[in-house]
């Protein structure tokens, strides 16, 4: 606010009339300025695009081929925008969250939807470069294959015998659609840029469990009924923290959040619709409590070994869902009821600190980044990892070549609804087992992949992100190593594969085996260390 | 003609009848579902001054009370068949077996034919209340003494089972879940496959946080005639041990966890707080120390300690969260009142076989104990220490004439409606809490700790690990045990919903 200052006593007229004019001045000034009565350095812009296909897709996410039977609610790309003059030195930012299970990165195939979305920006606006775009996905599995890899390339069938000669879209060309609209968004957040601030906190939110359980003789299992007498004990650790940023306007209003929390997106996880999970609801309760322009950027923090899943207690879960009132379109595992629940509490968790934050804005707080690329150790595979995966092979191509050759002797059979769940089932775990002797081959040839890792500074706080589906153990690690106040671990700024931790490969659960894991601890340590190694160098 | 009807009609009809009532009187000495009286009240129990506190290695005599410190009693009768239940929190670091003895007999004195085995009574695990332990720490006469303290306990407790006993009425219940991030799994693994309890996490060794957290608050909600919150239970499984080094007596986060549910609902609230299994836990943070101080700072006004959260204002902080989770779970759930529950209350005494002590251990035991005896004044403040390896030596040789020796403990198993309540007397590590939970077939379980003298119960995780709360001195019954009591507990919760 401003303020008079204390004025001495002048002589009486002569005083009365310059402090008059001081005065005037003075509320002009404050006016001009509004609240933010220092110099603007940090620009803040927002922008959504919707990136929901407008046609059938295949959706990503579980063994099987799904086709789209209809949209459940949209997927969107929402991007910030941040631009710091502080010094003279401009750093430049954009950060997109995006509705997706994962952002190619070129890492598994040619497909790179990050190299796309960067090409497209860089060229609408040149002053960025490349690097300064971090792309991250929620993980919902009810979204698009977002692949240059066609359908019968990814599940053994054609999409037009997968559609039973209905219309679809190829992989593909959802692939360049979606490039084309994330970059409009991070083009449209860049436009949108006007003086604001930002503010950090720490919250809390239960949403994200363990997902995986350990029986009596160490041996673990994802998900599975953990009521059995062999269950011992949830294999891996939870983080429970919600890292927020907020930004405001220059009349400090709320314009966004980027909400941070170590669970994937996959509550509806087997729907045949698309959707956004709960990011659907989160956004829009957040909307209906704060704002409803409000702009929600959400990540996920190191989350490769978590769910949104409760591993025991489902009944009572229901129950409370139905008494929040929240079971209008059904509760428990897999319900609306789930995400609405999971909405409610991140809700809360943001609205929780959000005085303190209004209270506490900083208006030029230091911005900084770097991207690199590191040489990760791969986890080498061994004689029994290929003795398995030929065991895979061996089961699974038999059956695949089978259902095919019964579908090409049968074509009518292709206009059952979902008939191709079985064959592409069969397809994806003949080419896992495939794909794992082609790796052993690879590591021969070079025993390191490069992976891109970003870390930025905004004030106190560090951004770090991975490509991975990285286990929680390791974003930990990073966290209590860091320098900065707080640490925002994001995975899935890339392709994924999971990174799982020793304990979990020796219990051998789906998400630590070979087939699942293109790397291991000892790369996981390599990623900790660097990561560490640039959020201290932005310091 | 009246006699053909009579034989044709009212005969069979009488036995009909007959039957009918027989088998309604036999379902009714079964029936498990029945009129709920709850009584309750809260005692004070605060030692006087100056008092010896319990829970560190070395004596520590408080001279300052900050708070008080409290017993919370809930006395519960279902009258078909005739049932009671008695459920006691204290404001102490455990409960030795002689307490229970010394609480039973007093209440037995009062009301005679009372069923005293019913009695549950847990420790909210707060290590600044006055020890309850006799012999464990020097006894200077200028404090209070250990037995009287003890008996003091015993003698209220009593007082507030009798109140609570003659003043129940009808009641009904609710319960319901929510979740408070309040548990931090204090062990620490490193590198080299080693453990540490409150262990750094900031050096180039740390791996990981050993195990897991329970972040599920259980809750009951007990309501009078008129529909008023009489009474609450709250399942959290984190102990209060917040500012266990101070040398004042505490209740820890139970003291404002009370103050803000009673400035709520009514000052006269009983709040009855039952530990979890929370062996390897703690309220303090692991990691992210700053940030986690920072919004202390934010919320609070207050500059803190650092990243030391052993302060009023972490207890300010634990007590909000908790008490946001239960006034939510309150909100949701007090639509659903039960009138008629059932009520069942099973006692058992189980022998759990003893964690055996190897050589090696003896001998590091008597290295430590000697490095302790040699100095007087060490010596005598480490009375504590000396006694636990003592503890280790003395096991060691018992070992050689009972090669199988047995821990007797008791386990308190109850039902209430569709929730179940399962005690055990140790620091229970979370992982066996977890267990129960996901195997019993109620809908909800509030596994309650400390309802007895203590001692850790670890995970055969923890124990490669090592370090406090995991070696020998700390244990009696290890993994072994950890896994029979679970499955015991297991099989007579389910014993409930055949």
């Amino acid at each position: 606010m401003c303020q008079l200052p204390n004025n001495k006593r002048l002589n009486m007229s002569a005083g009365i009339k310059y402090t008059h004019i001081y005065s005037l001045v003075y509320h002009l000034f404050c006016l001009t300025l509004g609240p933010v009565a220092f110099s603007q350095t940090l620009q803040i812009g927002w922008a959504t695009t919707d990136i929901t296909p407008t046609q059938p897709v295949l959706i990503q996410g579980q063994f099987h081929a799904r086709l789209s039977e209809g949209v459940k609610d949209p997927l969107t790309a929402t991007a910030l925008a941040i631009e710091s003059q502080k010094g003279g030195q401009p750093v430049r930012v954009i950060m997109i969250g995006l509705d997706l299970i994962s952002v190619a990165d070129g890492l598994r195939d040619n497909s790179n939807l990050r190299k796309e979305v960067r090409e497209r920006v860089v060229k609408a606006i040149p002053e960025l470069k490349p690097t300064d775009i971090s792309l991250n996905a929620t993980h919902t599995h009810t979204a698009p294959v977002t692949s240059l890899r066609s359908a019968q390339e990814i599940y053994g069938v054609s999409l037009e015998e997968i559609a039973g000669g209905k219309k679809a879209i190829e992989p593909r060309e959802y692939y360049y659609f979606a490039a084309e609209k994330i970059a409009e968004a991070a083009i449209n957040a860049w436009k949108n840029r006007k003086p604001g601030g930002v503010s950090y906190g720490l919250s809390k939110a239960v949403v994200g469990h363990n997902r995986l359980q350990v029986d009596q003789a160490g041996k673990s299992l994802m998900y599975g009924n953990t009521s059995r007498p062999e269950f011992s004990h949830i294999e891996g650790y939870e983080d429970h923290n919600l890292n927020l940023i907020y930004t405001w306007d220059t009349s400090r209003k709320l314009t966004g959040v980027v909400v941070n929390i170590a669970v994937p997106s996959q509550v509806s996880e087997h729907l045949y619709e698309i959707s956004a999970d709960f990011w659907n609801e989160t956004r829009a309760l957040m909307r209906e409590e704060l704002g409803k322009d409000l702009y929600v950027l959400p990540q996920v923090s190191a989350a490769g070994d978590q769910s949104p899943h409760f591993m025991w207690n489902d009944k009572a879960e229901e129950r409370m869902q139905k008494l929040m009132g929240l079971d209008k379109d059904g509760t428990g595992r897999n319900s609306m009821g789930r995400r609405l629940q999971i909405a409610r509490t991140i809700t809360e968790g943001v609205k929780a600190i959000l005085p303190y934050m209004k209270e506490n804005i900083e208006w030029d707080p230091i911005v900084a980044q770097k991207t690199e690329n590191i040489p990760l150790s791969r986890r080498l595979l061994g004689p029994d990892d290929l003795a398995t995966a030929d065991k895979e092979t061996a089961e699974w191509k038999p059956k695949y070549e089978q259902m095919l050759a019964e579908i090409k002797a049968n074509p009518d059979k292709t206009k059952e609804k979902r008939w191709y769940t079985a064959i592409t089932i069969a397809h994806t775990r003949y080419r896992r087992g495939r794909s794992v002797h082609e790796r052993y081959e690879a590591e021969k040839r070079n025993p390191k992949l490069p992976v891109e890792v970003k870390v930025i500074r905004i004030g106190d706080v560090a951004i770090a992100t991975n490509p991975f589906e990285l286990y929680l153990d390791y974003g930990i690690r990073m966290k209590v190593k860091s320098p900065a106040v707080q640490t925002f671990v994001v995975q899935l700024a890339g392709g994924g594969s999971y990174l799982p931790t020793r304990r979990s490969i020796l219990g051998g659960a789906y998400g630590a085996v070979p087939a699942s894991t293109l790397f291991g601890p000892e790369g996981g340590t390599e990623l900790v260390e660097k990561t560490v190694e640039m959020i201290k160098s932005l310091w | 003609m009246v006699d053909i009807l009579y034989n044709a009609v009212m005969k069979p009809l009488a036995f009909r009848n007959f039957c009918l009532g027989a088998v309604l009187c036999l379902l009714a000495s079964f029936a498990a579902a029945d009129e709920l009286r709850v009584g309750a009240t809260t005692v004070d129990i605060t030692p006087q001054l100056p008092v010896s506190l319990d829970g560190q290695m070395a004596l520590r005599v408080a001279s300052k009370i900050e708070t008080p410190l409290e017993a919370n009693v809930l006395v519960l009768e279902s009258l078909s068949p005739q049932n009671t239940s008695v459920w006691v929190t204290c404001d102490i670091v455990t409960i030795p077996t002689e307490l229970l003895d010394l609480i039973r007999k007093a209440v037995r004195a009062r009301l005679p034919r009372f069923n005293t085995r019913n009695i549950m009574v847990n420790a909210s695990h707060t290590h600044t209340g006055g020890v309850v332990r006799a012999n464990w720490y020097p006894e200077p006469d200028s404090i209070v003494k250990v037995t009287d303290y003890q008996h003091f306990i015993a003698e209220k407790v009593a007082e507030g089972i009798e109140n609570a006993w003659k003043t129940r009425e009808k009641c009904t219940v609710s319960w319901g879940i929510g979740y408070a991030k309040v548990a931090y799994n204090r062990r620490a693994r490193y590198e080299d496959g080693t453990a540490r309890m409150y262990g750094k996490t900031d050096g180039d060794d740390f791996r990981k946080i050993e195990g897991y957290e329970d972040q599920s608050i259980n809750t009951l909600f007990f309501w009078n005639p008129q529909g008023a919150l009489k009474a609450t239970c709250i399942n959290v499984a984190s102990p209060a041990q917040i500012v266990e080094s101070r040398y004042t007596v505490n209740a820890d986060y139970w003291h404002p966890l009370r103050e803000i549910l009673r400035k709520e609902h009514h000052p006269s609230l009983v709040i009855l707080g039952w530990v979890g299994a929370a062996g390897d836990q703690t309220p303090r943070p692991m990691y992210e120390h700053s940030a986690e101080a920072r919004m202390l700072r934010l919320r609070y006004g207050e500059p803190g300690q650092g990243n030391d959260f052993r302060t009023d204002v972490y207890l300010k902080e634990i007590a909000r969260r908790i008490a946001e989770c239960v006034n939510d779970t309150y909100r949701v759930v007090q639509k659903e009142k039960h009138e008629n529950v059932t009520l069942a209350h099973q006692v058992l005494d189980l022998n759990l076989p003893m964690r055996p002590v190897k050589e090696e251990e003896v001998v590091e035991a008597r290295k430590m104990q000697e490095e302790d005896l040699a100095d007087p004044i060490r010596a005598t403040q480490m009375k504590r220490r000396i006694a636990w390896q003592q503890e280790v030596i003395d096991r060691f040789e018992m070992q050689k004439t009972i090669p199988n020796p047995k821990y007797p403990v008791e386990i308190h198993v109850i039902r209430l409606g569709d929730i179940a309540i399962a005690s055990n007397p140790f620091e229970l590590f979370t992982e066996y809490g977890v267990q129960m939970k996901a195997r019993s077939k109620s809908l909800q379980t509030f596994v309650v700790q400390l309802v007895g003298p203590g001692t850790y119960l670890p995970t055969r995780y923890a124990e490669e690990g090592g370090h406090y709360s995991a070696i020998v001195q700390s244990v009696r019954v290890g993994p072994e045990g950890g896994q029979l009591l679970v499955d015991k507990t297991v099989e007579q919760i389910n014993r409930f919903w055949p």
